[in-house]
């Protein structure tokens, strides 16, 4: 873990070329992204189980701690994505290194102008929305509920630390030796540097077209808009509530197929799996003692496999039910 | 012209942690080597000064350090280059990623350690060349791997690298660039093997293309091109 110290100061202490900084922007802006996508996946799933939950998130994405972040959010993406492709060509051409510094201007250009009309875009939506003169939810209330994702993350890590711990008793491990160096070649290894490839170019459309609907041409705001339209479908959404929209989305069909449920189900797999296994790079160049080495390994493992199976449980289930109710709820009420 | 350098110290018998020294030199020509001057500290002001060099010309790879925040051969750097005007400043360091003997001398055997593990030296196809004595090259196949045949294994790359402070049981860019050389030579017969040793989780795939060997290269051997040409290799074959 030390050596996370050494890295970030050694980082801005050597003068590195651009290329470090491509590195430093990758890799947080990558950690930023997989940490939003544990929040999103568990809070989009509430729109099948716990509606109200649900409704109480999406007014949290609307308050302005939120909207800074979606700020923040956005770049990260369209740099990660940008830098990543750069990545790629590289990886595939290493002759045409002697173009990596230019290419590394090139992205931070070329990232400057999708987000110029991108943020002009968003900040529209957030002046549209201010004049109504909304009610934002309290900062305490974030912090209420973003204080049990908190607790979620430490429990999770707690306990795959007691349970490697507990291993390494029964093994007869030393608990203070690093992790062994130099194993054998896995087959592993290769697929999943394989696979950050093709996933990262995959995942590029999908997101992009992901944060094109939900935060540029449409705004977070306008997904409880009563009587706006459902982006991506020719639905309206009537009642105004954050539940009915996904609702909407979920249940569009185009020739019998639910196509933003195979969208967001191709869109969760991908992420999760490029994320989570990022997320294990950057854990396996930090964390060398072999106990806590191997928790996070296992934390990062059991937290992917259980977004994918949240995520998809919400996706089958659908929230027709739900929405349904609520239409009839506010017929009734009228 | 003058010279301020600021040099880090460390000498484990006495100091606790490492400190900065400065010594101030007059009567300096800017054509005067970094690894001159550090000589003149030493001779003039600090007889403790401690650092390594052999040959002074660039060529045995002893003295990588530090130098004003970048990974350079003390020999190779003219102190005209560091600076403008008549006063210049200087930091020095040991280079970072393998343990501190003294002041800037650094423990190289983790690094050898990392260049034995590739297996860098010539393993023939067969035991006698085809005509019974020599083993013949085109021109173009020698070309494949001239490059990195410059390397004086000096550590300036490896000591660069953010995955290898990271993480020293990273191989490093060093160890690749020597693999590259033999992996890619056609007379050789162990690519195989040596591919097999990079395909470890400690090998090629810490790489994360950052990018800072290649110019810390005092050979300017295209270190990040070798590395991913090894890569590919390991995918799809030399
Ligand atoms: C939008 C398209 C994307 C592309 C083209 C892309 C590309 C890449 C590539 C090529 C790498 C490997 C870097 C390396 O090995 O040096 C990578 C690493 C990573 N990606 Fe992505 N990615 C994308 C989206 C995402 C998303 C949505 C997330 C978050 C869920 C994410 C999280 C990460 C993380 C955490 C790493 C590891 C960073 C590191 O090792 O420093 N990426 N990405
Ligand atoms: S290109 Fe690879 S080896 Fe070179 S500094 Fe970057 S990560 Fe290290
Ligand atoms: S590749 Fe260059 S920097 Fe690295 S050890 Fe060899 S000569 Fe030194
Ligand atoms: S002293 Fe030999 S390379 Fe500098």
């Amino acid at each position: 873990m030390a050596t996370i110290v050494t890295t970030v100061t050694e980082v801005l202490r050597y003068r590195g070329k651009i290329g470090q900084w491509s590195w430093v922007f990758h890799r947080v802006s990558g950690l930023g992204i997989v940490l939003f996508v544990c929040l999103h996946v568990v809070d989009t799933s509430w729109a099948a189980f716990y509606p109200d939950l649900y409704k109480q998130a999406i007014a949290e994405y609307q308050s302005p701690l939120f909207t800074i972040g979606e700020f923040f959010l956005v770049a990260a993406v369209v740099y990660h994505a940008i830098n990543g492709y750069r990545i790629i060509v590289l990886d595939r051409r290493p002759h045409l290194w002697h173009l990596q510094q230019r290419a590394a201007v090139l992205v931070f250009v070329v990232v400057g102008i999708i987000l110029i009309p991108v943020f002009v875009l968003m900040f529209g939506h957030v002046l549209d929305y201010y004049d109504t003169d909304p009610e934002f939810v309290s900062i305490a209330e974030i912090a209420e509920t973003q204080a049990q994702f908190a607790i979620g993350f430490v429990v999770i890590v707690g306990a795959a630390l007691i349970l490697s711990f507990l291993q390494a008793i029964i093994n007869g491990e030393n608990i203070s030796d690093p992790i062994p160096g130099m194993r054998r070649a896995s087959q592993l290894d290769i697929w999943f540097w394989k696979f950050m490839r093709v996933s990262g170019l995959l995942i590029l459309p999908l997101v992009f077209g992901h944060l094109a609907m939900m935060h540029v041409i449409m705004g977070v705001f306008d997904i409880t808009a009563a009587g706006g339209d459902v982006i991506g479908t020719d639905l309206v959404n009537q009642s105004g509530s954050a539940v009915e929209f996904v609702g909407d989305r979920w249940n569009f069909l185009v020739a019998g197929v639910a196509v933003w449920r195979l969208y967001d189900g191709a869109l969760l797999g991908l992420i999760v799996l490029h994320g989570f296994y990022g997320l294990r790079l950057v854990v396996n160049d930090y964390a060398h003692n072999r106990v806590v080495n191997r928790a996070l390994n296992w934390a990062i493992v059991f937290g992917a496999a259980g977004l994918i199976l949240v995520g998809s449980a919400a996706l089958f289930a659908g929230v027709e039910n739900t929405a349904e109710a609520l239409l009839q709820n506010i017929v009734a009420r009228s | 012209m003058k010279v301020t350098f600021r040099i880090r110290r460390f000498n484990p018998e006495k100091d606790s942690k490492p400190w900065w020294g400065e010594y101030t030199l007059d009567n300096v020509d800017p054509i005067d080597r970094v690894l001159e001057l550090l000589h003149r500290v030493k001779w003039e002001q600090d007889g403790t000064l401690t650092l390594r060099r052999s040959c002074a010309h660039g060529v045995c790879g002893s003295d990588a350090m530090r130098i004003n925040g970048v990974n350079r051969l003390a020999c190779k750097m003219l102190v005209k280059t560091l600076g403008a005007g008549d006063h210049i400043k200087v930091q020095v360091e040991p280079i970072l990623g393998l343990p501190v003997i003294k002041d800037l001398v650094v423990d190289m055997e983790p690094f050898f350690d990392h260049y034995r593990a590739v297996m860098p030296y010539f393993m023939p196809k067969e035991h006698v060349p085809a005509d019974g004595r020599e083993r013949l090259q085109s021109p173009a196949d020698r070309e494949r791997f001239d490059d990195t045949t410059k390397c004086i294994l000096c550590a300036c790359c490896t000591t660069s690298c953010p995955s290898f402070w990271a993480n020293g049981k990273y191989v490093g860019p060093a160890a690749i660039v020597q693999a590259h050389r033999f992996i890619f030579d056609t007379r050789d017969g162990a690519a195989a093997q040596r591919l097999n040793i990079l395909a470890e989780p400690d090998g090629v795939w810490r790489c994360r293309t950052i990018f800072n060997c290649t110019p810390a290269c005092p050979r300017e051997i295209e270190v990040t091109r070798a590395i991913g040409e090894v890569k590919l290799a390991i995918q799809r074959g030399v």
